[in-house]
Order: C-alpha cells, then structure tokens, then sequence
C-alpha cells in the first residue's frame, strides 16, 4: 500500500505549552497571595484584590487556565501521534487556543470585579459560560476530525480517556450553567436551595474527576510509557481502569454533602460509590508505578521520571484519602476545615503539576529538536516542588485536624471550650508555614520558565514535523469472531455514546428524585421570600464572595448546635438561588447570624465591615469600607424580582414595581437603627444591604418557632 | 440500611424489584468486563500496548 507523507502540528503543542506556563504562574501567584492574605489581612488591598474575590480567580486559574492548557498541550500532542494524522483542522486548532486564551483572560477581568454566579468553579458569568460551550465544541470537532480521518486503525487507551473527557465536562458544564439571566451580565441559577447543592457537588466533583482526572490519566498513559521508554505494564487493566472509573466517579458528588440538609438516601449513595472509587484509581496508580518496573534505576538518573513518578503517587495518596473523607464519621470531622484545603493541593500540586512539569520537559526539547538546557536546574525544580508539597500539605493536615478538634471542644461543664475566633488565631502560624510550602514550589516554577527558555533559544521549532504512514482502509468487514472491544476500539462515536450512557446513569439516578418527588424537601410555611433590600444584600454576599470562607449550612451534632444553633432543615432553602452553603470554615457559619445569641445589633455589623478586627481581635476576615461609601444599584431591583418570579419564588405580580419603595423603607429603618449608635450614613449604601440580609439569616425558622408557641 | 429510602420508595408500585435491577447492572457490567478483557488475545494486548512508542519521527534522545 502507497505510505502517505504528513506533518504533524506543533506550532499548537508549543501554544498551549506556552500558555500552561504562563498561566501556571499567575494562578499559582494568586495562590500564594490568598494564602497570604490569611497570615496579613492588611494585604486585602481594595476590593478588587480582597480575598473573596481572588480566592476564586486562582481556583479558576489553577484548574482551567494552568491544567486547562496542559490537557490541549498533551493531548494535540499526542493525539496526533496515536492517529497518526495531523489535527482535523488547523483553523479549529487555532480558534480553540485563542478562545480559551480568550475566557481566561475574561474570567481575570470578571471575577476580582465581582461579577459571579456563586458556584465554586462554575463561578464564570453566563456570557463566558456561553462562550466556553462555544470552544469546547470546538475542541471536541476537532478531536473527533481528527480520530475519523486517523491511519491508525485502533484506538490507544488515552484517546479514551480524551473522549470521555470531552463528553462528561460537555454534560456537566450544560447542566451547571442553567440559569436565567436578569442582566447583560449577571443570572440566577434555575436551580435552588438542596436542588442547586446537589447539582453544584454533582458538578464540582466531576470537574475534579473530568478535568483534573480523566485527561491527565490519558496523559499518564501515554506520556509515562514515552518516558520511560517501555509499554505500559497492563494494558487489560487500563481498560478496567477506564470503564470502573467513569462508571463510578459519577455517582460520587454528594459525599460534599454529608450531615447537610440533603436527602440522606443520596449522602448513601454518594458514600458507597466514593468508597468503591478506590479500586479504579489505585489499578491505575499501580499501572502507572508499575509500567517502570525494571527501570527504577532510571528513574535516579532521569529527572522527567522522577516527575512523573511523584506524580503518580500523588495521584495514589489522594485517591486514597478521597473514600476515607467521604465516609460519613470522617467527614464529620474533616469538612469544612483546612483538611480539605490539603488534600486537593496534593492533587492539585503532585498530581497535575508534577505530570505537567514531566510532559514539559520531556516535549519541550522534541518539538524544538534539541537537549534540554540544564538537567541540574530541572533536578533543582524537582526538589522545590516536591519539598514544597510537604511544606503545604503537613502543616495544613496539622491545621485542619487541629481545628475540628477545637472546634468540638467541650469543657467538663459542658460548654464550648473555645471561641470561634480562638480557632482562627491558632491556624495563623499554620497558614504561615503553607505560604512557605507555596513559595517553594512557586519558585520551581520559575526556575522552569528560565530552563525552558533557554532551551526553547538553542533550539528551532519543528512547526511541521514530517511523518509517514500507511491510510486506513476504509472497508472493513468484521470478521467472524472478533473481539467485543476491537468494535469499540474502532469506533470512537460509538466510544463516545456508550461513555455517555454510563456517566448519564449516575447524574440521573440521583438528581431526577431529589427535583422530582416533593417529600425530599418539605417545605417549612415560615420560609418567606427574601425583601428586596435583603434580596440585594445577598447578592453583594455573593459578589464579595463571603461563601468562600462562611458555611450557611448547620450540622446536626451537638458541637455545631450549641456553638451556631438550631441544624439546617432542606426546607429553609427554596427561595435560596444560588445556594449559599459553602464548603469551608475559614469564618463561622451564618445560617442563624440574625438570630438566637448570635445576633448582633446593626451597628455592630457596620462596624465590623468596616474594620473586622475593631470588633472580633485578630480576625483574618477583609474590611470592606468600600460598602459604607459605595451606593447600592437599585435600578437592577425590578429585574431580580421578575427573574426570581420566572424561576418559582412567590413574588405577587406587579411587585417588582413596589419592590424598591419597599427596599428604601426597610434601609431607612436600618439607618435610623445605626443613628441612635451614633453612625450616620445615607440608606443607600450597599452596607446597609448587607446588614439586611445578615439579620435575616436564620430568621424564618425562628419566626415558625414563635407561631408554634403562640398556637 | 434501606430504611431512610422506604418513606419515599414506598410509594412507587414494585418497587422491591429497583435494588434488584441495580444489583444486577452492576454486577454483570463488571462481569463482563473482566471476562472479556481475561479473554483478550495476547499478541493484541502487546499491538495495543506499543501503539505510543511506535517511531514517530521525534526519536532524538534529550537527556
């Protein structure tokens, strides 16, 4: 058969490449700041670089700028080489790159001046949301362009990994994106209350299983035999690897949730098959670690090994240490606390960053033909980076054990031992020693952007690498016999659907109940709708981004009960869009801030926003002058109401027209409330907002509790 | 261990026989899974393993 002449594509490997760096940096410098800001809050500099408003645009950076570039990196690379054909489309190629480039820098801009929707990791306002769906789109025509027209008639286990890839963050982004606009900018999500956490761990979970996960698994399988020379150790189990984990992963998101309001047969569920997840993962750390069997002697000598056999560790520890929190008496200590914090930067930090590094240095020098510029200086990024982990991680570990402890502490006479602050002001040194961690392995980095640009100037891009092979035949009869899975292997739409089917089945089995049958969330008839100047406090709640460091969401044991009151019922949460539960105790929960002994007076919360420690010593929390100075935007009022209406909350018609006469009622109450303490500010403040909506936290249980006795 | 479910699931007609479905998707999705990957001819596993190392004109060593 006639060889046919190719070239493959690098210029776009070196692109991505680029980009995976240069973003690397910035959302790890974000990183480090953040975790600066909890050592000095004097660093919360303006309210563009205040801590809830930074700390999600370097989780957003982390995930889908730095590894975001490095899954296209890896996989133009070598999707290339296992098709044995150049990308479908070099225009595609191009769009998806300047595209993505595109949202990250729209996400730099839209997230510090608070515009977000209130989800961790989906917090992308609806139009970048649009325009994501737009380029994943593309990438996944283009990928698929490219596996049609391939001469390579059999699929390799990573294009697998790719393809589920692209199908399950396809499903997931659509579903978390439902939301109803009320601006050119801004949206409520369709979803509410325990409906819109479920779908939020549904998709927050997944996102760590299939953009954290899956892609760079593809990568460990390919990239890892490349380095180590030698074909991985079984390719059965890759494909046993492949099928459990996606079966399983999907059904894993609830164990975010456990001892919450949410229905306890979906926390069951979500346990089990968070536990089982254990197998697949650890089959595929073992493929990985074991495909360098006879060749550990290498890995003393290569530096690009060495990465990625930290990496597979890494990958190993926290797949090991994922089933044990999601088990419910493990939770129960851990969630919420800097535990958490420690376990996804071993992920975050050993498993994506050390592969991203070993696939760099490895891919750099080849697609620029020559030597890497210095082994020693890659030995040197080594080293910081791993000691960098151990610095981050132990002290967190220490930290967060140390904090559920106090937190759960009761003296001999049955009360709390320590205050909530107590717990904060201990955890300082700890969040000192992690900012070490984060700067030794910062500086890794830079030592790689020198070692790369040194390389990249000895040597010459190969844009087009040329190659040959022999076409596909396009008939081809099944034979009598064949293997099952050569069809599949075969078919990469086919590949795509089952995929689909099997991560479906998870998402609907525990999403459909919940929305559907009414008895998962019995309504509380106190629960009202929020007025419209708490309704516009709650936004500023989320604009500023106080659920990053406060929970709304009381447990039902006895140490969260007497410390934050009464637990958290499904029911409170209907008219909650989007839910605001949150996922760390940085701060103390809120779910009853305006009532029981936890309520303060409104002159107290104006003056702890303006300097929280004149109020609470020592507290890490932001000032936020900028809200005692800065007027609320009322003219968006009407347009909340209406939206809020369309998606189900009981607003009579026409209210929206009344709506702000209401709202300056309510501030001008406020305002006389804090004159009698002697502060005058004007009522349209977006200070006084906020004050509205803290003292309505918790309220409606307690106003249930008064009719009850009064009956 | 199913009782937190019962209050809801009663109110669906057979319901007794959903846990059973389940447990049988499982079990056989694994089954056969693992029979036929057991069943995979040797030399196709060593094809499949070797795809990415197969020369793909980017041989030159680095380190």
């Amino acid at each position: 058969m006639q060889v046919e002449k190719f070239y493959y594509d690098n210029r776009i490997v070196k692109n991505f490449a680029y980009a995976t760096i240069l973003w690397g940096a910035v959302g790890m410098l974000a990183g480090l700041w953040v975790a600066l800001q909890l050592v000095f809050p004097q660093l919360n500099i303006t309210q563009y670089g205040s801590f809830g408003r930074l700390r999600p645009l370097h989780t957003n950076a982390v995930i889908f700028a730095f590894v975001g570039n490095g899954i296209f990196m890896g996989v133009y690379y070598s999707l290339q080489r296992l098709c044995k054909a150049r990308m479908f489309s070099d225009k595609l190629s191009y769009i998806h790159f300047w595209g993505w480039q595109l949202i990250i820098v729209a996400a730099a801009i839209t997230l510090p001046i608070g515009l977000t929707q209130g989800a961790e990791y989906a917090e992308l306002i609806w139009p970048i949301d649009l325009a994501i769906t737009i380029i994943w789109v593309v990438f996944g025509w283009n990928m698929f362009g490219t596996i049609i027209k391939r001469r390579e008639k059999h699929l390799y286990v990573a294009i697998w990994f790719y393809i589920a890839t692209f199908v399950t963050v396809a499903v997931l982004h659509i579903v978390r994106s439902g939301q109803l606009p009320y601006s050119w900018l801004q949206s409520y999500s369709w979803y509410s209350g325990v409906q819109d956490a479920l779908v939020q761990w549904w998709y927050g979970h997944n996102a760590v299983a299939f953009f954290l996960t899956t892609p760079y698994l593809g990568l460990m399988y390919y990239f890892l035999p490349k380095a180590a020379n030698r074909p991985v150790y079984s390719y059965r189990l890759s494909i046993i690897h492949f099928w459990s984990l996606i079966f399983l992963y999907i059904w894993a998101g609830p164990h975010h949730l456990l001892y919450t309001a949410l229905p306890n047969w979906a926390q069951s569920l979500g346990v089990v098959f968070s536990f089982m997840l254990i197998f697949p993962s650890w089959g595929g750390m073992i493929n990985g670690l074991l495909t360098l069997r006879g060749a550990w002697d290498r890995v003393r000598d290569d530096v690009i090994l060495k990465f990625m056999v930290v990496a597979v560790t890494a990958y190993g520890m926290a797949t090991f240490e994922g089933p044990m929190l999601s088990l419910k008496s493990v939770s129960a200590i851990s969630h919420y606390t800097d535990w958490i914090i420690a376990h996804v930067h071993v992920g975050a930090l050993g498993w994506n960053g050390m592969l991203t590094f070993g696939v760099l240095y490895w891919l750099i020098p080849r697609i620029f033909k020559t030597n890497l510029y210095s082994k020693k200086l890659a030995a040197n990024h080594f080293w910081l980076a791993t000691l960098g982990i151990l610095f981050y991680a132990i002290p967190m570990y220490w930290a967060g054990i140390q904090q559920s402890l106090m937190w759960k502490q009761f003296t001999e006479a049955g009360q709390l031992k320590y205050t909530f602050l107590e717990t904060v002001t201990y955890m300082k040194p700890f969040y000192a020693m992690r900012s070490l961690g984060g700067t030794l392995y910062l500086a890794g980095v830079f030592i790689m952007f020198y070692n790369i640009y040194k390389t990249v100037k000895q040597g010459k891009l190969v844009a087009n690498e040329e190659a040959e092979a022999a076409p596909l035949v396009k008939e081809y009869s099944k034979h009598k016999g064949e293997h099952w899975h050569r069809v599949i292997e075969r078919r990469p739409i086919q590949l795509m659907i089952i995929s689909l089917v099997v991560i479906l089945i998870g998402g609907i089995i525990e999403m459909v109940p919940t929305f559907m049958i009414k008895s998962n969330v019995p309504t509380i008839s106190s629960v009202k709708p929020y007025s419209p100047l708490e309704l516009q406090g709650r936004d500023i709640y989320v604009r500023e981004g106080c659920y990053v460091c406060h929970s709304q969401m009381i447990r039902p044991f006895r140490s969260e009960t007497e410390r934050y009151g009464e637990y958290s019922k499904a029911g409170e949460f209907v008219y909650d869009k989007p839910f605001l539960w949150g996922s760390k105790r940085t701060g103390p929960d809120l779910a009853r801030e305006g009532t029981g002994n936890l309520k303060k007076s409104d002159a107290w919360h104006f003056r702890h926003f303006r300097e929280p420690s004149s109020m609470s010593e020592g507290s890490v929390m932001p000032a936020y002058p900028f809200m005692l100075t800065q007027n609320l935007d009322t003219s968006s009022t009407a347009a909340k109401i209406n939206a809020m209406r369309s998606l189900g909350v009981p607003y009579e018609k026409g209210y929206e027209s009344q709506a702000n006469t209401d709202l300056m009622i309510q501030a001008n109450m406020i305002r006389s409330s804090l004159k009698t303490e002697g502060i005058e500010v004007p009522a349209n403040r977006e200070v006084i907002a906020l004050i509205a909506y803290m003292q309505r936290l918790g309220k409606d249980i307690t106003n249930n509790k008064t009719a009850t006795t009064n009956q | 261990m199913f009782k937190f479910i019962k209050q809801y699931a009663e109110k669906i007609d057979h319901v007794d026989i959903y846990p059973m479905i389940s447990l049988f998707i499982f079990f056989s999705f694994f089954i056969v899974l693992l029979v036929m990957v057991k069943k995979m001819k040797k030399e196709r596993v060593q094809l499949l393993s070797n795809l990415p190392l197969e020369n793909d004109g980017s041989t030159n060593s680095t380190l």
